[in-house]
């Protein structure tokens, strides 16, 4: 049997940095893809994608649980949806004065220099740099959780999911009646 | 005593009131109401006045206050009448004319449709005249000023439909206004160094507060100026002089009544009832003096080439009440009153009589469209001609000792040049008086064909007035001038002069008729003869009584006045002053008040406006920010958020 | 490097400010729906970090990130509505011709 060494031989990088990175860079690139594309259908995808990586590096920060609750809820449902809006507004591609703002510029300003003072905030706090627990969460765990100390958040989760629901279907639904134009 | 005296307030009032409410419904009988009230007013008034003169109110006089009229602490003014000599004389001039006017109205506004009217302001005029007369402070008789003031503005224009009309009422008010402001001054000038407007109180406070140095001798020249400027406007003295002469466009009983006899004589009144003020300052008394010969010459030598009956006349009170100030000017104050009284009988006499030939020659005033009127209007012909003779100073009228007293005071007192320049006022006077009554009276008849045969002399109702008035100019003079300088007008009016005679210096000289007043009254006798005898020859006369006739002299008229064009044009135009003041105040006034115009346009409106705009603009371009686009609200949060959040980090790094 | 906390912090910052300028810059209404579902997911990713470097918030972390989702699904639910019923009535899902309430 090989045996793989603990380290990669030339950087020194555990196997985990090496994941990490590669997670990473492709988490990036896909959110960029996301909002730089100019047809919108692949810009779904790409957020598909980027979905699929942050899986990963859950799992790589110990919640499997969490990794597959994202790819069956993000991915199996919410990416869905908005394919589905998508398809039904018709929405077109197109070159990138129709796709973007003119503010698009000021925006990436903004989104820059808050990128910028949230490194520096990260920089300047002193975090505490304990090794990283990868055991993963019990699910069990989690249920408990989830019944006794978050017993709260839980219930007003279902309310809101209820009125969610309620709510999609009625504004989605096509109205029958005659209406005035005073409504939306 | 005091309730009578009351009542010569109220009476005019309740005329007035009556007349102005019912007087339209009343129609022919107007008249009724208004001269019931003031021949009321005359009785009761001589009542008041026989009780004053014949001493029954003591040394002070009457003193009536009726109720706190400005309670204001330290300014407490109340509405309180006094009656003394000076009074009770000035109430005999105002009464009698008054009564006399409102008499004779009867008869010359009989075809007017707006006589209620008449009636009904001739009767606040004499309200208010007996209130200025009647009144015992400052404040009150300034009211009173500024109600005689409204009075003359009402009857002036009183046919208000002619444009000339409107025009003369609202300059006689523009320019007795500027005078009031001088008066106001003077008022509170009194007020804030004296403390007090009352009188009797100001006239008692003042020598101490000279003496103690708490007024200044500056103080009181300016005061008595200022308190000057009132008189000079009201009583048109130079230079506002220019309105009495436009105001003969009211009918003539108002110009008999208010510009000749009352309303003009207020301005000599109230120097004479401060004579106590006037007395303290020599060089306003010089001033006073000044004005008034300065005004007697200008209006005389106006008075000379004037065609319109009314308008000789009228210069001839300005010339008049030149010659009273400058009695007052030289300290002459029992000259000045007595002139005043005489002058208010002869002078309503002339123009009633004035009246009453415009009316028979059917409304003409230009002299040169009459003449050889005399046997057509024989009772106005001879009372005109009894006014003349007292205007023009002739032995034994009224006039001749009135103005002599004048004359004799200002020679006696140094005023050397007053004396000069009154003589030869005196002369012209006479001159141009009889060239009137030639023009009108004598010589061939200029009388419009059309009109000739209608001329006709006037009702009962105008010329009994006439006949009553012609009584006292003759005889006035008699009654209160003799004998020389102790006659009865002098112990009436001594008592009230008597302080001011004694801060003068003068002591009261005996009279001595073959000595240095007999030589004074020769001579100013002399020049009102040589006057009236050149009048008689270059424009013609009637020997009354007689049939003897002197014709008029055209070609020498003509003669003379080619040989003066020069001085004749600057007469004929008034010297020009009323186109002075048109430069001055019409033409570059009006310019000045463009300007300001401009200015309230353009700055002041344009600064409100401009504001108005700015902030209309700086909310049109700021509301763009309002894009209703939520993205751009949500970038701005965006931008918001690092600015606090980077902020934060800066701060918190130092 | 993946035994720094700071490594995924500042991975979840870059996300959530790439989720930021796609909300502000795209005109599409459901890009912008997108946008916000990254930003979400950056949160989640910064709270499970926090998790596995804390031990007090092991547990936690999970049932957390849990309950976010759950909300994120909701909230893109009744977002996809309102986009489609607007859309219904304007005929455009691009969010800057939606200028009924302006002037």
């Amino acid at each position: 049997m090989l045996s793989i060494p603990s380290t990669i031989p030339l950087l020194g990088w555990t196997w985990n940095d090496l994941l990490f990175l590669i997670l990473a860079g492709g988490l990036l690139g896909s959110a960029l893809m996301v909002v730089l594309g100019r047809d919108i259908i692949r810009c779904g995808l790409w957020m598909i994608v980027c979905f699929l990586f942050l899986a990963g590096l859950y799992v790589l920060l110990g919640n499997p649980l969490v990794a597959g609750a994202q790819v069956l809820v993000y991915i199996g449902a919410i990416s869905v949806l908005i394919l589905f809006a998508v398809m039904l507004t018709q929405s077109k591609a197109g070159p990138a004065r129709l796709v973007f703002h003119h503010q698009a510029w000021a925006a990436a300003l903004a989104a820059i220099g808050l990128a910028v003072v949230l490194v520096i905030v990260d920089g300047a706090t002193s975090w505490p740099l304990a090794q990283p627990d990868r055991t993963a969460t019990a699910t069990t765990d989690v249920a408990s959780k989830l019944f006794s100390d978050f017993v709260l958040p839980f219930e007003v989760v279902s309310v809101l999911l209820l009125a969610a629901v309620i709510g999609g279907v009625f504004l989605a639904k096509k109205d029958d009646a005659p209406r005035s134009d005073s409504d939306i | 005593m005091t309730q009578l005296t009351v009542l010569l307030l109220l009476l005019p009032v309740a005329g007035f009131a009556i007349t102005a409410l019912v007087g339209r419904r009343l129609g022919a009988s107007s008249w009724v109401p208004a001269v019931a009230a003031i021949v009321a007013t005359w009785a009761v008034a001589m009542v008041v006045v026989y009780g004053q003169l014949s001493g029954g109110n003591g040394d002070t006089g009457l003193q009536v206050t009726l109720y706190r009229w400005i309670p204001a602490g330290a300014f407490t003014i109340d509405f309180n009448l006094a009656v003394d000599n000076l009074t009770a004389a000035l109430l005999i001039v105002v009464t009698t004319v008054g009564m006399l006017v409102h008499v004779y109205s009867i008869g010359y506004m009989a075809h007017d449709p707006g006589r209620w009217r008449f009636f009904a302001y001739l009767n606040f005029f004499m309200f208010s005249m007996l209130l200025l007369v009647l009144a015992g402070n400052f404040l009150l008789l300034f009211a009173a000023w500024e109600l005689v003031g409204l009075s003359s503005y009402l009857l002036i224009g009183f046919w208000y439909r002619r444009h000339s009309a409107a025009l003369a009422a609202k300059k006689a008010f523009l320019v007795n206004r500027v005078g009031d402001v001088g008066f106001a001054l003077g008022i509170m000038a009194v007020w804030s160094t004296v403390g007090t407007l009352n009188f009797t109180d100001v006239f008692n406070l003042l020598p101490a507060k000279l003496a103690s140095g708490a007024i200044q001798p500056w103080e009181m020249t300016g005061i008595a100026l200022l308190l000057f400027c009132g008189a000079v406007g009201k009583s048109a003295q130079f230079p506002l002089h220019v309105w009495l002469p436009d105001a003969m466009e009211g009918p003539t009983p108002v110009s008999a009544l208010i510009h000749a006899a009352t309303m003009v004589n207020a301005g000599v009144y109230f120097v004479a009832r401060a004579n106590p003020i006037f007395s303290q300052s020599g060089s306003a008394m010089v001033i006073v003096a000044a004005i008034g010969i300065f005004t007697a010459l200008l209006a005389a030598s106006i008075a000379l080439t004037q065609t319109d009956i009314k308008r000789v006349l009228a210069y001839s009170t300005l010339s008049q009440l030149g010659y009273m100030f400058a009695a007052l000017g030289v300290g002459a104050y029992v000259a000045a009153i007595f002139h005043l009284m005489a002058h208010g009988f002869f002078k309503g006499l002339l123009f009633l009589d004035s009246g009453s030939v415009i009316h028979g020659v059917h409304d003409e005033q230009d002299m040169n469209r009459m003449g050889g009127l005399w046997r057509k209007l024989p009772v106005t012909h001879a009372t005109m001609l009894v006014g003349t003779l007292a205007i023009a100073g002739i032995p034994p009228l009224a006039g001749f000792f009135s103005k002599d007293e004048i004359l004799g005071q200002s020679f006696k007192a140094g005023f050397l040049w007053v004396w000069i320049v009154g003589i030869g006022v005196a002369g012209l006077t006479a001159f141009y008086m009889f060239r009137l009554m030639g023009k009108t009276f004598y010589g061939p008849s200029h009388v419009d064909p059309a009109v000739e045969p209608q001329v006709h002399e006037s009702p009962r109702s105008m010329t009994v007035p006439l006949v009553l008035l012609a009584i006292p100019s003759a005889l006035l003079g008699l009654g209160l001038g003799l004998p020389f300088g102790a006659g009865a007008i002098s112990s009436w009016l001594d008592p009230v002069f008597a302080h001011a005679e004694q801060t003068l210096g003068r002591s009261p000289e005996s009279f001595s008729l073959f000595g240095l007043d007999g030589a004074l009254i020769l001579i100013s006798v002399t020049v009102a003869a040589v006057g009236t005898i050149a009048g008689m020859r270059l424009f013609g006369f009637h020997w009354p009584f007689t049939a003897r006739e002197t014709a008029p002299l055209p070609d020498r008229v003509a003669a003379i006045t080619a040989r003066l064009r020069p001085l004749y044009t600057a007469s004929f135009h008034k010297w020009w002053f009323d186109d002075l003041n048109d430069l001055i105040f019409v033409r570059f006034g009006s310019r000045l008040a463009n300007g300001a115009w401009w200015f309230d346009r353009t700055v002041v409106d344009g600064t409100v406006n401009g504001t108005g705009r700015f902030i209309q603009r700086t909310g049109r371009e700021v509301r763009q920010i309002q894009t209703g686009h939520v993205q751009n609200y949500a970038l701005g949060i965006a931008l918001g958020l690092l600015v606090v959040a980077g902020g934060y980090l800066l701060l918190a790094g130092r | 490097m993946s035994q720094n906390l700071d490594a995924y912090l500042v991975l979840s910052a870059l996300l959530f400010c790439i989720g930021v300028f796609g909300f502000l810059a795209r005109r599409n209404a459901i890009s912008m729906l997108m946008c916000i579902e990254l930003m979400l997911n950056a949160v989640n990713l910064a709270i499970l970090a926090f998790g596995a470097f804390v031990p007090s918030l092991h547990g936690n972390a999970a049932v957390i990130a849990l309950i976010v989702m759950a909300v994120a699904a909701g909230e893109a639910t009744v977002g996809l509505a309102i986009v489609i019923a607007i859309y219904r009535n304007r005929r455009t899902p691009l969010v800057d011709e939606y200028a009924q309430m302006r002037d």
